[in-house]
């Protein structure tokens, strides 16, 4: 078969790798804001316990 | 009495739609521009091809318009807690839903039988050839339309971007429902016969309703009183 | 324990993957009509029974929601809701890929195409409906109703080619097909990087999982600060 059957069968394969690599990156992406969220909010919170205390 | 209730429901709702008319005139309006900008759409000299895009701007008029109705539907009862009271009422919530349903039903139907021969004057078609099957088709789908509709209405009721997310929902969900009836409205108003595979649809459009009524009977409750 | 549980579920997976390709690529021979680009269904079907899986899992699980109202089953349904979209994007370009090559463009509006991109659509508003709402038991609720809504487009999905005539290539599977269509080897390949894909899927659902529950973490942090200020 010509080049072209070939080389489309590779970009059908590099699609898969490249969704499934975008997708791991906003899991890791969302992950790291959400630590960041967290750990904003658990600063605050305690800062206002002293406060009180 | 659970259906003596929804009939309750259903001509509270088209009462107070019919003494204010906002939506129902909203809905009017909105119908007639959609088929004027549909002019620019399709070659209007040709007849042949009006008749084959019949179904599909019918249907998209009646899909926009009608959104304007089923957004009201929940919306209606936001001002003064109504909702709460509706609720808090011996009206159990499928009762609720099936009342409001019903009137959103007989609502898409004022829509489409105003915009049915607003569409076969303006573009110049015959569409009364075969009138018993149209009008099956017609009910059939805007059942399946208020069906949905008034769920995803009572969904979203309390969203931020309301009046965008009720859309973007249920437009995906009634695809298969606005695919047969585009099909069976672009047959049955170029005067055809529902013939051999086109039953399909016919049968597709049935099914979406008793599937989608029984669902939205069985779930309603769980969105209403959680 | 559990972390440990899912490197050794990933591990497998991304091994298994890779001998899948070493077959797939090296020791199966070029389909006699359509050459090398065939390869593309390995990865296209069993994207598809994959996500198709995910999305019959989060319907079994919002059910499952409302009826016991237990958080981790609407957590459970929305990672994977999220990864099964993941991998009907991944069936969708796949497949486009290859029509390209074999009916000679990217996309018809036949019955199985329409109703996959639909079910897409669908899902994607499945997670802009949780996006849209702040109380974490109303979006539980809500999102799950849809999720149950929602899995009719599935069955229709997976069902178009033998209610319709369309243009996407009929039933494939001994399963669905009583024999005969497909060689065993070529077949046994579909169902191996079905359980590749699985095992990935697992992994990624579990991480997902995590973040849910992170989130509702940082609600419920959001909240006390809120009631204390």
């Amino acid at each position: 078969m010509d080049q072209r059957n070939f080389t489309y069968m590779f970009y059908g394969l590099a699609a898969v790798w490249a969704v499934l690599a975008i997708y791991v990156l906003t899991l890791v992406s969302r992950e790291s804001r959400l630590s960041k969220q967290l750990n904003g909010l658990e600063r605050m919170l305690s800062e206002k316990e002293t406060r009180k205390g | 009495m659970f259906f003596r209730h929804s009939l309750a429901v259903a001509m509270k709702d088209l009462r107070s739609e019919f003494r204010t008319k906002e939506s129902l005139n909203a809905a009017f309006a909105f119908a007639a521009m959609i088929l004027v900008l549909f002019s620019f759409v399709v070659d209007v000299g040709d007849s042949e091809i009006l008749y084959s895009m019949s179904g599909g701007v019918l249907w998209m008029t009646f899909l926009f318009s009608g959104a304007l109705i089923l957004n009201r539907s929940f919306a209606r009862e936001q001002p003064n807690d109504c909702l709460d009271a509706l609720l808090a009422s011996p009206l159990s919530g499928s009762a609720l839903w099936l009342g409001k349903a019903l009137a959103n039903f007989v609502m898409l139907l004022a829509v489409e039988l105003f915009a049915l021969p607003l569409f076969g004057a303006l573009y110049n078609l015959t569409w009364t050839r075969s009138l018993g099957w149209l009008a099956v088709v017609l009910v059939l789908g805007a059942w399946g339309i208020a069906v949905v509709g008034t769920m995803f209405s009572a969904l979203t009721v309390n969203l931020r971007l309301r009046e965008l997310m009720l859309p973007t929902l249920i437009y995906p969900m009634l695809i298969p429902l606005l695919m047969g009836a585009i099909r069976l409205t672009t047959i049955l108003i170029s005067g055809q016969p529902i013939t051999g595979d086109d039953w399909i649809w016919f049968r597709l459009l049935v099914g979406f309703d008793i599937i989608f009524t029984s669902l939205a009977l069985l779930l309603v409750e769980v969105v209403l009183l959680g | 324990m559990r972390e440990k549980i899912l490197y050794a579920l990933g591990l497998a997976g991304a091994l298994l993957l890779l001998r899948n390709l070493y077959v797939i690529l090296l020791q199966l021979p070029d389909e006699s009509a359509q050459g090398a680009i065939y390869r593309i269904i390995f990865f296209h079907v069993p994207s598809w029974f994959t996500c198709f899986t995910g999305f019959f899992v989060a319907g079994v699980s919002s059910i499952l929601y409302l009826v016991k109202k237990k958080p981790v089953y609407d957590t459970f349904a929305v990672a994977t809701v999220e990864v099964g979209l993941v991998f009907t994007i991944i069936g969708l370009i796949t497949g486009m890929i290859w029509a390209r090559i074999i009916w000679g463009i990217w996309w018809t509006w036949d019955a199985r195409l329409t109703w996959a991109f639909i079910t897409c659509l669908i899902y994607a508003g499945y997670l802009m409906l949780r996006g849209a709402i702040d109380e974490a038991t109303a979006r539980a609720r809500y999102a799950a109703v849809l999720c149950i809504f929602a899995f009719t487009s599935v069955v229709i999905t997976f069902k178009a080619i033998e209610w319709w005539r369309t243009q996407h290539p009929g039933p494939v599977l001994s399963i669905r097909t009583r024999g005969g269509n497909m060689d065993p080897a070529m077949e046994s390949m579909l169902y191996l990087n079905w359980l590749a894909l699985m095992l990935i899927s697992a992994v990624l659902t579990a991480v997902r999982m995590n973040q849910e529950g992170v989130l509702r973490q940082v609600e419920g942090l959001r909240r006390q600060v809120h009631a204390s200020s």
